[in-house]
């Protein structure tokens, strides 16, 4: 867990602003959102899948920390702690986007009721495919994936937030690669 | 072990000398971790615009102090409803009777206890010396000069206490211990 804490000597500053902001200053909490918005926001985006969502998704993920202040005990915890409320916040979210959606829970293919992909084929946009196929996922191999090939996570300190042993972790990973592939194979290899 | 195999190992992060052999002479193998790194490459490229990143810290900042106006808002009220209630309790709740400083109590000093047989014995022995001095004179003139003189005397009050401290028996005598 050691490569997630903040480096020493942006802990001093760091548990200055903490100590700050849980004495109720805005502009110190400002701070502490500035230096973890871009872990949050796009883990959460790689979850989620679209902006609007992942922007709800990270807005209820510092709130969550403001209220938490208090029992925060260690700024350096405060990466994964983030880490571990954004997966559970998406999850949450996309759960709750399911629930709306009922096409979601009865599509037998999640490709089938994608976009048209010849279309980003065309634009070169590999990385919305993969974003796509990321939504296809299961909640936990999509976490898996996120917080290990776009955060760069060890399989360790991915398996210390989502709560799973190392090697569920892996096999999750693993999995989750091979969804990835068959899906941009479906639509890439058309193309060629 | 086969290609299908192999790629479970690549894509599980084997480190296994055995499949850096394999993918020196596997074509397919190659491919399938080119394509796995690209679809990695791909994930990690999406860029979030910076105005993604203020739009939500305005959002955040906003409910917070919405929260904290809420909380301003409701705490008034509160508070004077609590004083409201607390001077209600005082104004209504029925007092207790409230006494003036308590009046001094009269104590009784008792006297100094005298055992009652001690003030007998002491009767008695003015008694005798009555009796004493009777017999030497017996002449009825000497009787009248001294009982004459006696009812010029003060007479003497004997009292008698009693283990009761309110009953003091008390009888007058003259100074030759006859009783008035």
């Amino acid at each position: 867990m050691a490569d997630i804490r903040l480096k020493a000597e942006d802990g001093g500053q760091a548990e200055g602003l903490l100590e700050r902001a849980k004495a109720g200053d805005l502009d110190a909490f400002d701070q502490l959102m500035q230096m973890h918005q871009k872990q949050v926001l796009s883990t959460a985006l790689r979850l989620l899948g679209n902006m609007e969502d992942a922007q709800d998704a990270a807005q209820e993920t510092f709130l969550r920390l403001y209220k938490s202040l208090n029992r925060l005990p260690d700024i350096l915890e405060i990466k994964s702690w983030l880490y571990r409320v954004t997966v559970n916040v998406c999850n949450d979210a996309h759960r709750k986007r399911s629930r709306n959606r009922t096409e979601a829970l009865s599509g037998p293919d999640p490709a089938s009721t994608a976009p048209d992909p010849e279309l980003m084929w065309l634009n070169q946009e590999r990385g919305r495919l993969v974003e796509m196929a990321l939504t296809t996922l299961p909640e936990k191999e999509r976490a898996a994936v996120v917080l290990r090939d776009v955060e760069g996570l060890s399989t360790r300190e991915v398996a210390g937030i989502l709560g799973s042993s190392e090697v569920t972790v892996r096999s999750q990973i693993c999995v989750a690669r091979g969804k990835l592939k068959k899906f941009t194979d479906k639509y890439l290899r058309k193309r060629l | 072990m086969n290609c299908s195999e192999w790629e479970r190992e690549i894509a599980g992060e084997s480190e296994s000398a055995g499949l850096k052999e394999h993918l020196a002479g596997c074509d397919r193998c190659r491919e399938f971790t080119q394509e796995l790194d690209a679809n990695r490459m791909a994930l990690r490229e999406l860029t979030v615009h910076p105005t993604a990143f203020d739009a939500v810290r305005r959002r955040v900042l906003d409910e917070i102090q919405a929260k904290r106006r809420r909380a301003m808002w409701w705490s008034w009220p509160v508070a004077a409803a609590i004083c409201a209630a607390i001077l209600c309790l005082v104004y209504l709740l029925p007092r207790p009777r409230t006494q003036g400083p308590a009046a001094p109590k009269l104590v009784r000093v008792p006297e100094k206890a005298v055992p009652v047989v001690a003030q007998v014995a002491q009767v008695k022995e003015i008694a005798r010396h009555k009796m004493a001095r009777r017999r030497p004179g017996t002449g009825t003139s000497a009787d009248a000069a001294r009982k004459s003189a006696c009812a010029t005397c003060e007479p003497l009050t004997v009292k008698m206490l009693t283990s009761d401290p309110d009953v003091i028996i008390i009888w007058l005598v003259d100074q030759k211990g006859d009783s008035l």
